[in-house]
Parts: structure tokens; C-alpha cells; sequence
């Protein structure tokens, strides 16, 4: 077997050597090409995965949210929730929140909306609401009577603005009427338009939470979730035991949890995407390796022929073939991954833009390339080694005559 | 040292049969070069490819040394092709990636050799016939003569039992030829090298001492040549 070894070794090795040098870069740009297509497309997944995961973040959900338990509306207590949570270590802030259903009227336009009570000077901490204001300002502490509204609601999105109905031209200043789900009317101003490009942000409006208590006729200090942000990415899971070792009896799930379920089809969409593009790309990749050793053999069948003839045993020359195939694929790979990495580097700069202003920037992921290298390098042995067994099968003088 | 008993190797079925070799009997003694004649299409290199193992006999029985080599599973075949039999073929069947060293010594490693002990080998062998000082060039910077040279040094680096040459002149003009028998008479009379050259060249004679004729895959004369 050593022996059959060296012999492979210095039959690929004077191939690679003194070979045709323009078939080899031929060989290793499509190779490059083939590596590129394994990775390139779900690290652009990647990046959308954490596009979207990241507006979970940033708005609804925060790293961890607590709910009611069964089939209550609000967390009783969610003053006393908020302290115990607040004293866990860990966390870096958190605060109380009330959605309710209601409906928001403009010049005879009316638009079903979600209406979320905050406390304006919390959410700094807590989310990218305050800074997502394109016209007018933020809720105060003070803002009773004034709400901020979506850009799609407003109609002044220009990312969504043809898919949802909006209130027509509403601008900062503008009076609005909004019937909430228990019948109450209240009139306000329109303080602020914020846009997330995102829809869960942009069709939603924001009054302050004492509002949304007083309609109610809630106390106590009731909430429908409380939102919590974390010192460490990554530990929400431990996070989520800390708060319940702290006494919190409600339901607390992970931005995960629940993007898991808000998006999950998004997501699986995504993952399908992902999967059969990993998969066509796979079958793709192995075809076209398999091609190329398979024309290289060809060409070589003469060569085959006559190691065979002068004692060269078919196990060396399958070995040489299995050698030149992952040298080929080697060079492939580093070529690809020099390739990759400076698209990577291209569009970390100039990220792909999605309605406008959803930036999409590729995500690298190692374990990703890791998977990628050793496919391709499993790939280029049975892609070598298949011809080259098939080919070092048939009759010497067939071979030789290349028949 | 080679004995040969009714060999047949038949080509197709039913009326279109080709009758390549058809019964074929003879033995060839031990530091013997004979040459194998005849026409195109009288079967004998199928014959030299049998003996080398690059074929199959339809019939018919042949050793050497005892052996009966035809019955040889493909593993001891190719080890038989590598250790007891070199072969020259008409094309000289370099491996055009390889040095001139590298095509020789490439065998010796097979067989276990080391590299630098498989490298002094083929020096020795490219020596012989002439060309130690070419063997690094590769076989586009050889001349047709110089090639069927390393080709030659191929077979007989591993020192074989016996060395088959199929036409070995045939892509050589007349002083290319000159030096390539040349070299196998040096190989027959001074190490005692036997050979079997398949030829259909009348002049090629002078160098060997037997010459077996066939037409038709029938062998027709076997002559002794007292006076080479």
C-alpha cells in the first residue's frame, strides 16, 4: 500500500507539475466557482436571518419577554414583575407594555392598527423606537393626548406604501380619532412618524401607557408583556432560569421563542431556500468535479493504459488520480474562499439594500465553510477515484487505444 | 524458457470469427533474440501481447520458466508485467509528464525501492543505452530514437526475465533503428538479455538469431540465423 502510495504520489505530483497549466487554472476557477456557490447564497441567508432576527430584537420582543400565563390578558402586576426582574443580574433593563386592538381614523380613512402603551423614557433602553422617528419627535412622559404612528399607517412609507391601507397624507400635527376595541374614542395628535421598515413596526402606533390604562379603566399597573434586555447576547436561555429562580411566575420566552413562532414561516422559507440551494449547489458541484476528472481521465485513458501494461498496479493509479482530484479541489477551495471573502468584504461595505433600507449584510459562518471545505474535498476524492477505478478496470489495450 | 503449445486467440463469433493466432506451438530458450515476422494482420503481435500479458488467449497453453502465467489472477498478472517482463512498444509509450528518469524509475518504486535507490537504477539503465545524460528531459525534448531509448531502459531497468519489443523501429528512420537494435544486441550479448522483437523489416535480421515467421496467425517457418 506505501508503495502504491508513492507511486501515486509521483504520478499526480510530475501531472501537476509539468501538466497543461491553463487547464489547471481552468479547472481551479470553475472549482473556485463551484465553492462559491456552496457558500455564498446561505450567507446571504444568514444575513437576512439576522436582518429580521435583529427587528425582533429591536422592537417587539427584546432578548426576553414575559407574558401572561393561560388565557389572561394582562400580567397582573407587572410593577412587581418589573422589580423582580430588574434585580437579576444580567439584565440591563426592561419595561412594561399594553397592545391593544383599535382602529384610527383620518379625513373618513380607516386603518386597523395594534396600539402599544409604552413608557416613552423606558423604551430608550429597551428599543429602536425612539430613534426611528423620520418626522416629528418621540412620546414624551407628558404625552397624553399625542400618538406616533407607522409610516405605513401615515402613508408616507415608501416601502410598503402600495400593500396596506393608510390614513392618506397624515402628517406630524395631524388629528387623528382612534376607536379602541372596547369602544372608547380618543382624538390625538400625531406627535411622531416612525419608520422601521419593518411591517410590525411601520402598522403599529405608539401612545404613552398611562393612555392606554385610562381606556381601559386598567390599575395596578397591568401589562400585556414586559420586555427585557440582556448585558450578554447568547445567554437568554440562562437569563430566562435566572428570572424564574427570581420569582416570575408568568410565561418568559426568548426573542428566539418567539421569532420562532412569529416568523417561523419566513424563516422556513428561508431555511428551504437555503437547503435546496445547498443541495442543487451540492449535486451541481459534484457533477461538474466529476466531469472535469472525468475529461481529464479521458484524456489520460492512453496514460492508464500504459502504467497498467508496464506493472503499475491500478491501486496507484487510482491514488494518483484521488491525489491530483484533491489538489485540484484544494486550489479550488482557496481560490474560492479568496473569492468569497472579498465579496464578503465587498458587501460588509456596500450591503445589499432591501425596500430602500433594509441592509443585508452576508454573514460568515465557520462552521458553514468548514462543512463546505470538507464536502468538496470528499467530493473531489470520489469524484477522482470513481474514473479513475472505472477507466483502471478496463482492458490494457483498450485503454492504450483509448477506446 | 518460454514454451508455447497450440495458442489460439480468436476475434468475434460464427462466420465472422478472426483468426488471429490459430494453434500455435514453439519454445524459446533462455538468452535467445528472436525476431517474429510476417506480414500485416499474420498475428504476430497479438502473439507478444499475449506472452506480455496485455491479452488473453482464446486457447492453448504457454508458460515461462514453468509458470503458467495465463492463469494468473489480475493482481499477480500486474505484478508479473512488473517484475518478469519488460515490453517495448511501437509508440515507445513514455508517460509524456514524466522525466526520462522519472518514466524509468517510476517502476523500480513500484517494487519498493526507495527513491534515490529507484533513481540510481534508472541512471544505470539510461546509461546502457546511451542517454544518462538526457534524464531530465521530458519525452517532447527527445528525438523518436532517443525515446524508444528510455523506453528500452524502461524494460530492462527492473532486469527482466525477458524482454518483448513490438516493433521497435517502426517510427525510426534507418539510423534511429541502427542504434535502437544496437542496443538490444549490447542488452543480448553482454547480459545475456532474452528477447522477442516483433519486426517486419528484412535488414533487422543481422541482429538476431532466430527468426519466426507467421501468415495467417499460422506460424509458417523457424529458421536459426548461423551468421549474424
Amino acid at each position: 500500500m506505501i508503495d502504491d502510495i508513492r507511486v501515486g504520489a509521483l504520478i499526480a505530483g510530475s501531472s501537476i507539475k509539468r501538466g497543461n497549466k491553463k487547464t489547471l487554472v481552468f479547472i481551479v476557477f470553475v472549482l473556485s466557482l463551484i465553492f462559491m456557490n456552496l457558500v455564498f447564497l446561505p450567507s446571504m441567508i444568514g444575513g437576512m436571518t439576522v436582518l429580521f432576527t435583529g427587528f425582533m430584537q429591536d422592537y417587539p420582543y427584546g432578548d426576553i419577554v414575559i407574558e401572561p400565563t393561560g388565557d389572561n390578558t394582562y400580567i397582573n402586576n407587572a410593577d412587581n414583575v418589573l422589580q423582580k426582574v430588574r434585580a437579576v443580574e444580567g439584565v440591563r433593563a426592561a419595561t412594561k407594555r399594553l397592545d391593544v386592538g383599535a382602529s384610527i381614523e383620518h379625513k373618513q380613512n380607516i386603518v386597523g392598527v395594534t396600539v402599544t402603551g409604552v413608557v416613552p423614557t423606558e423604551e430608550y433602553d429597551i428599543s429602536q423606537y425612539p430613534h426611528i422617528i423620520k418626522e416629528g419627535d418621540f412620546l414624551g412622559e407628558l404625552s397624553r393626548d399625542e400618538i406616533i404612528i407607522g409610516s405605513i399607517i401615515s402613508g408616507t412609507s415608501t416601502t410598503f406604501g402600495e400593500i396596506y391601507d393608510d390614513l392618506g397624507e397624515t402628517r406630524v400635527g395631524s388629528l387623528v380619532e382612534v376607536t379602541y376595541s372596547n369602544g372608547v374614542k380618543r382624538t390625538y395628535k400625531v406627535k411622531g412618524i416612525m419608520e422601521g421598515n419593518f411591517e410590525l413596526v411601520d402598522l403599529n402606533a405608539l401612545v404613552h401607557y398611562k393612555e392606554i390604562e385610562d381606556v381601559y379603566g386598567l390599575d395596578n399597573g397591568k401589562a400585556t408583556s414586559v420586555v427585557v434586555r440582556i448585558d450578554e447576547a447568547g445567554t437568554e436561555e440562562q437569563m430566562k432560569d435566572k428570572i424564574r429562580e427570581a420569582g416570575v411566575n408568568e410565561q418568559i420566552f426568548s426573542w428566539a421563542d418567539k421569532s420562532e413562532t412569529l416568523i417561523r414561516q419566513a424563516m422556513q422559507s428561508l431555511g428551504a431556500i437555503d437547503v435546496m440551494s445547498k443541495f442543487v449547489g451540492l449535486i451541481v458541484g459534484a457533477a461538474l468535479i466529476l466531469i472535469i476528472i472525468y475529461i481529464n481521465i479521458l484524456n489520460r485513458k492512453k496514460e492508464i493504459g500504459i502504467l497498467k501494461a508496464v506493472g503499475i498496479t491500478p491501486r496507484s493509479i487510482v491514488l494518483s488520480y484521488a491525489f491530483l482530484s484533491m489538489f485540484y479541489v484544494s486550489l479550488g477551495i482557496f481560490a474560492g474562499l479568496i473569492l468569497y471573502l472579498s465579496l464578503m468584504l465587498y458587501f460588509q461595505a456596500n450591503p445589499v439594500v432591501f425596500y430602500e433600507t433594509m441592509k443585508i449584510r452576508p454573514v460568515i459562518d465557520p462552521m458553514l465553510l468548514i462543512q463546505s471545505v470538507f464536502t468538496m474535498l470528499t467530493l473531489s476524492v470520489i469524484a477522482g477515484t470513481l474514473p479513475a477505478w472505472s477507466v483502471s478496470k478496463e482492458s490494457i489495450l483498450k485503454a492504450i487505444w483509448g477506446r | 524458457m518460454i514454451l508455447i503449445q497450440d495458442l489460439k486467440r480468436y476475434y468475434g463469433s460464427g462466420s465472422t470469427t478472426v483468426k488471429a493466432l490459430d494453434g500455435v506451438s514453439f519454445e524459446i530458450k533462455k538468452g535467445e533474440f528472436v525476431a517474429i515476422m510476417g506480414a500485416s494482420g499474420s498475428g504476430k503481435t497479438t502473439l507478444l501481447r499475449i506472452l506480455a500479458l496485455l491479452d488473453d488467449a482464446t486457447e492453448g497453453k504457454y508458460t515461462i520458466r514453468g509458470l503458467k502465467v495465463s492463469s494468473l489472477p489480475e493482481a499477480e498478472r500486474s505484478y508479473y508485467r512488473l517484475t518478469q517482463v519488460g515490453y517495448v512498444f511501437q509508440d515507445y509509450a513514455l508517460i509524456n509528464e514524466m522525466t526520462a528518469a522519472e518514466n524509468v524509475y517510476i517502476l523500480s518504486m513500484m517494487e519498493g525501492k526507495s527513491k534515490k535507490e529507484s533513481y540510481k537504477v534508472a541512471l544505470e539503465a539510461l546509461d546502457k543505452v546511451g542517454l544518462k545524460d538526457k534524464h531530465d528531459r521530458v519525452p517532447d525534448e527527445l528525438s523518436g530514437g532517443e525515446k524508444q531509448r528510455v523506453a528500452i531502459a524502461r524494460a530492462i531497468a527492473k532486469k527482466p526475465d525477458i524482454m518483448f519489443a513490438d516493433e521497435p523501429c517502426a517510427n525510426l528512420d534507418t539510423r534511429n533503428s541502427e542504434q535502437v537494435l544496437d542496443v538490444f544486441k549490447d542488452l543480448n550479448d553482454n547480459y545475456g538479455q532474452t528477447i522477442v522483437m516483433v519486426t517486419h523489416e528484412p535488414w533487422h535480421v543481422r541482429y538476431v538469431d532466430r527468426v519466426i515467421t507467421f501468415q495467417d496467425g499460422v506460424l509458417v517457418s523457424d529458421e536459426w540465423i548461423e551468421d549474424r
